[in-house]
Parts: structure tokens; C-alpha cells; sequence
């Protein structure tokens, strides 16, 4: 299948049969139904963050423009270090994703186009843990960490995820299906071995790399699990874990008015959290979901 | 020579601790000092605690809960997008994205708020509707179903976008022939549609299975675990053991999870493999 079409326009549907009026209103209702679904918590919230904080808990159902405040974000701003999170996971975005859109490509075309001793192997090892729980590294890779005196490091928040068996074996599919005879025709110029992947390969795999490229911003913008054992001091928390810290801080204050005040801050901090991914996702989703289109398993 | 960056930070960062983690399940190591070699009485002290076993408990209801409905509602939603032929398409797609590129712990505190047993929106909508009040998080019975709910609403899109993958290659043709052989719709789903992309429904399995196994975020954030332990996954009961710098302990409990996570997959393939 051709990696960089888009669902849906290569050819017509395949389910429709006879299906009358009634059943596509059915479906279109379905699916209404499911949108809504999905969208409304993220909307409850992010308009919530708007409403004076005595009213999200009095009137959590009404929304009234009429009332809309900024005291939220205002009280947030004030008490959350919500730039240091920001901060510090724009570092991370740019340095370990910068590796992974580099090294998994690279050693993808390695895997793909070339023999060599214990390839299979090592393709085998790859396999296997993309089937292992992520959590089974985490001890031996904390103690990893403590020893080379890393903990609350960039270097711990960013090396040891920056080589993704996911992204390895996806971008192998993607660059198999380049034509061999492309290569030797480069070859043929004159080309180096590298200057093949440089000029040849990657232009070649873009819409692969942009899916590569969304997906792997999406994952370490919201990687939590890693970053809390790895970074858990004030000073190098990424944005999601100030988001779970704020979350703990007010856990143990849920009574009245105090409830009110910091569900109000909690929510604006939410907001703020979901937003910058939000609009990336919406500009580039034709590219996302292509991405995942094809990398997926066919049936 | 392009795979050796590759290999060298995958032995540093995915071998060696593989390897190191199942040496240290055969210790008492606390995270100081010397470790002492414990044999196999890590596994034994798992595998006779009852602590244990209800991790792996709350974690097998929270799969029962949520792989099933999950399923049936990225099969139907994949089908139908797949069907619609309208501009509507697109904006449906996107919407069913959005709860999968939110932040987890972001929508977890959501859930939090609006779960609320006072005051919480859906409780203020049961009011509405003349319903009294339930305790979503408080109480066990509700805890998990809260959480599940959380789980299915954050990763059904993605599921869908794989189902759909799968139907975008079946042969148009295989429809054209069953249909004129009077095939009804329904029945070319049962008999087509759903045998064709068995490989992709099983790989999306295998892989909500392993996550439902390492769900830690959530029940973190969301009920830390409680109420009285009924959503202490096998994730965050593993997490646990790091806390408490029980590390030998942990080790071994990550092991038991991998064979598990192992012995699920091989299971799920051969059962599809047997209705061939």
C-alpha cells in the first residue's frame, strides 16, 4: 500500500450496499454522538478555566459569557512554575526528538537496505522489546541514571528514550518499500553510502517522517511515567509533571471554598497544558493520521 | 555502520538493564549497599502475597472493562467512517484524535474534577436528571469503571485509526462478489470484513493489553490507587515497589509482568490462529 495517500480517496467504499436513508442518519447519529463524547471533557475544561472558580463547582453544567474571568489563569500564573515546565520540556522536544527523527530513520535504512553479520538478530532484539512493558526498564535504567550521576539531568530525560524500537521498526517498513533500483542509480553517480540516506532516502520517505515526526512531539510532550522517576526535583519537572505535582499539592484541600480556588488553578493549568498540542495536531492531522495509517499493521 | 548509533545505545539503554533488572530479581538490593543473593524468594514473596494478586486482579477487571467495549466501538466508528462519504468525514477523524494527543496527566486531573462525588459535573447532570449522587471515585465498585471509562475515552481514536488501516486494505472486489451474491450488509461484515482484518484487531489487542498491564498514569493521579486498593494496577503496584526502594522485590515483579504480557500475546495469536 502506498504510504502516502490519504484514507478513503484511493478508492470507493467497500461497505455500501443497498443502505437506505435511515441507516446513514443512524450512522451519522453514531458518530455525532461519539464526537461529542470525545470532545466534551476537553471543552468542559477548557472553558471551565473561564468561569469565576466559586461557579465551576456551584454551576458545573452552565456556561454564561457574561461571567468570564481570567482570575483563574491570573492565580495560576502566580502560584504554578508552569514556564520552568514549559521550559523544560521545549529542551527535551527539541533535543531528543531531534535524535529520534535522526538515529531511527538512519538505522531503519541500515536494517533495510543492507546484509550484514547478526542483522536478524538484532532486528529479533528490537521485536522483543517493543513486546516488553516500558516499566521493566525503569529500576535498572534509574539505577543507571544515579550511577552516572545523572538524576535531575537534561542528559536522563533525554538519552534513554531517544532511540525508540517503535519508531525503528516503523520507519523499516516505510524505507523497505523505497525503490532498490533508486539507490543504485545514486550509487552509480557517484553518491556516498550516507549521501544516498541523506539526499535519496529521506526526501524520498517524507510523509513517513512527518507522521514519525508528530507522533514522536505528542510522545514526549506528554511522557510522564519517565520523567517523574528521572526528574522529580523542582527545578527539572517537566510540564507534566508540574500538571501532577499542582494535582498532589491540592488533593489533601478539597473542602469549600479552598476546593473552589484550586480547582480553578488546576483547570486553567490543564488548560494551558492541552492547548499547544491541540492546535500542532489540528495544523498538521492530515499528517498525523497518515502517519499511523501507515505504519500500522495490515490485516 | 548506519545501524551501529543505533545498536550502542540500545545495549547501553535496553539490554543491559533488561539483563540487569532479572539479576537483581534474585536479590535483596534496597537501592544501598550490598546486595545479597536471595535466590528465587523475591518470586516466592510475589506469589504468595496477596497484595500481588490483586494488582494483577484490579488490572484483569479494568481489562475486562475496557478491551471488550473498546473493540466494538473502534470497529463500528472505523466501519461507518470508512462508509461515510461526506465532508463531515474528516472533522469526525480529527474529533476522534483530540482525546489521544491531550496530555494524560491533563485530562486525568479532568477526571478528577469532574467526577467529583460533590461537586462534579457529572453528578450535577445525574441531579439534572433526578438521579442521586454517586461516588465515582470514592468507592471500589464505581473506582474502576471511572478509570476504565478515563482509559477508553483517551486511546479509542487511535484503536480506531488502526482498525481503519486494516479496512483500507481489503480488496474492493471481495464486496463487489459478495454483494452480488446477495450477501446482506450485515452479513458481509461478520463474514468478510471482520475475518480480513483479524491481524490488525489482534495487534490491537496485544497492544491495549500490554498497556491496560502497565497502566500507571491514571489510577497515579487519579485515585492513587485507592480507594482501599481497588485500582492499584499491576503498573502502579510495580511503581510501588521503587518508592518503598524495594528494588529486588520490583524486579521481579517487572518479570512476572513480562511473562505475562508474553503469555497473553501467545494466546491471543493462537487462538486466532485456530478459527483460520
Amino acid at each position: 500500500m502506498a504510504t502516502s495517500t490519504l484514507p478513503g480517496t484511493t478508492r470507493k467504499s467497500t461497505h455500501r450496499g443497498a443502505q437506505g436513508a435511515g441507516g446513514r442518519l443512524a450512522a451519522h447519529a453514531f458518530l455525532l454522538v461519539l464526537t461529542v463524547a470525545f470532545l466534551a471533557p476537553v471543552a468542559w475544561a477548557l472553558l471551565s478555566a473561564f468561569k469565576p472558580a466559586n461557579l465551576i463547582i456551584s454551576d458545573p453544567l452552565v456556561f454564561d459569557p457574561r461571567t468570564v474571568t481570567l482570575d483563574n489563569f491570573r492565580r495560576m500564573l502566580a502560584d504554578v512554575p508552569l514556564g520552568l515546565g514549559f521550559l523544560n520540556t521545549g529542551v527535551v522536544l527539541l533535543v531528543k526528538g531531534s535524535l529520534t527523527l535522526f538515529f531511527a530513520p538512519l538505522a531503519a535504512y541500515g536494517f533495510a537496505k543492507y546484509d550484514f553479520r547478526g542483522k536478524n538478530l538484532i532486528f529479533g532484539a528490537v521485536l522483543i522489546t517493543l513486546m516488553l512493558p516500558t516499566i521493566v526498564l525503569i529500576i535498572p535504567l534509574l539505577l543507571q541514571m544515579k550511577e552516572l550521576g545523572w538524576v535531575n539531568t537534561y542528559q536522563a530525560l533525554i538519552l534513554p528514550g531517544a532511540i525508540d524500537a517503535f519508531a525503528i521498526f516503523w520507519m523499516r517498513q516505510v524505507i523497505a518499500a523505497v525503490p532498490d533500483e533508486l539507490l543504485a542509480a545514486a550509487r552509480v553517480d557517484g553518491c556516498t553510502e550516507f549521501g544516498i540516506f541523506w539526499r535519496v532516502v529521506l526526501p524520498v520517505i517524507r510523509p513517513g517522517l512527518a507522521g514519525l515526526a508528530v507522533l514522536t512531539v505528542m510522545n514526549i510532550y506528554n511522557d510522564f511515567v519517565w520523567p517523574v522517576v528521572v526528574a522529580s526535583s523542582d527545578r527539572m519537572a517537566t510540564l507534566q509533571v508540574v500538571l501532577s505535582t499542582l494535582a498532589q499539592n491540592i488533593s489533601g484541600n478539597r473542602i469549600g471554598a479552598d476546593y473552589a480556588t484550586v480547582t480553578g488553578e488546576l483547570l486553567a493549568a490543564t488548560s494551558v497544558a492541552i492547548l499547544p498540542l491541540l492546535v500542532i495536531f489540528i495544523a498538521l492531522q492530515r499528517h498525523f493520521i497518515n502517519g499511523i495509517l501507515s505504519g500500522s499493521v495490515k490485516g | 555502520m548506519f545501524v551501529a548509533p543505533f545498536v550502542i545505545m540500545f545495549l547501553a539503554f535496553s539490554v543491559y538493564p533488561m539483563l540487569f533488572t532479572l539479576r537483581l530479581s534474585f536479590t535483596d538490593w534496597r537501592g544501598s549497599g550490598a546486595a545479597t543473593w536471595v535466590g528465587l524468594d523475591n518470586y516466592a514473596y510475589l506469589l504468595g502475597n496477596d497484595a500481588f494478586w490483586a494488582s494483577l486482579g484490579n488490572s484483569a477487571v479494568l481489562w475486562l472493562l475496557i478491551i471488550p467495549v473498546q473493540l466494538l466501538l473502534a470497529l463500528v466508528a472505523a466501519v461507518l467512517l470508512d462508509d461515510a462519504k461526506t465532508r463531515l468525514r474528516g472533522l469526525y477523524r480529527v474529533a476522534f484524535l483530540v482525546p489521544f494527543v491531550t496530555p494524560l496527566v491533563a485530562v486525568a486531573q479532568v477526571w478528577v474534577v469532574v467526577f467529583d462525588q460533590n461537586y462534579g459535573a457529572v453528578n450535577a447532570a445525574l441531579g439534572v436528571l433526578g438521579l442521586p449522587d454517586v461516588g465515582w471515585l470514592t468507592t471500589s465498585t464505581w473506582a474502576r469503571p471511572t478509570l476504565a471509562l478515563l482509559f477508553i475515552w483517551k486511546t479509542t481514536g487511535f484503536i480506531i485509526v488502526i482498525v481503519l488501516s486494516g479496512l483500507q486494505a481489503i480488496d474492493a472486489s471481495v464486496y463487489e462478489a459478495a454483494a452480488l451474491d446477495g450477501a446482506s450488509r450485515r452479513r458481509r461484515l461478520r463474514s468478510i470484513t471482520v475475518p480480513l482484518i483479524r491481524r490488525t484487531l489482534l495487534f490491537a489487542v496485544i497492544l491495549q493489553t500490554l498497556a491496560v498491564v502497565q497502566m500507571f498514569a491514571e489510577p497515579f493521579v487519579v485515585t492513587q490507587g485507592g480507594p482501599y486498593g481497588a485500582t492499584t494496577t499491576a503498573g502502579l503496584y510495580l511503581y510501588n515497589h521503587i518508592t518503598r526502594a524495594d528494588l529486588g522485590t520490583g524486579a521481579a515483579n517487572s518479570f512476572l509482568l513480562v511473562v505475562l504480557v508474553m503469555a497473553l500475546s501467545l494466546v491471543f495469536v493462537r487462538l486466532m490462529r485456530e478459527r483460520d
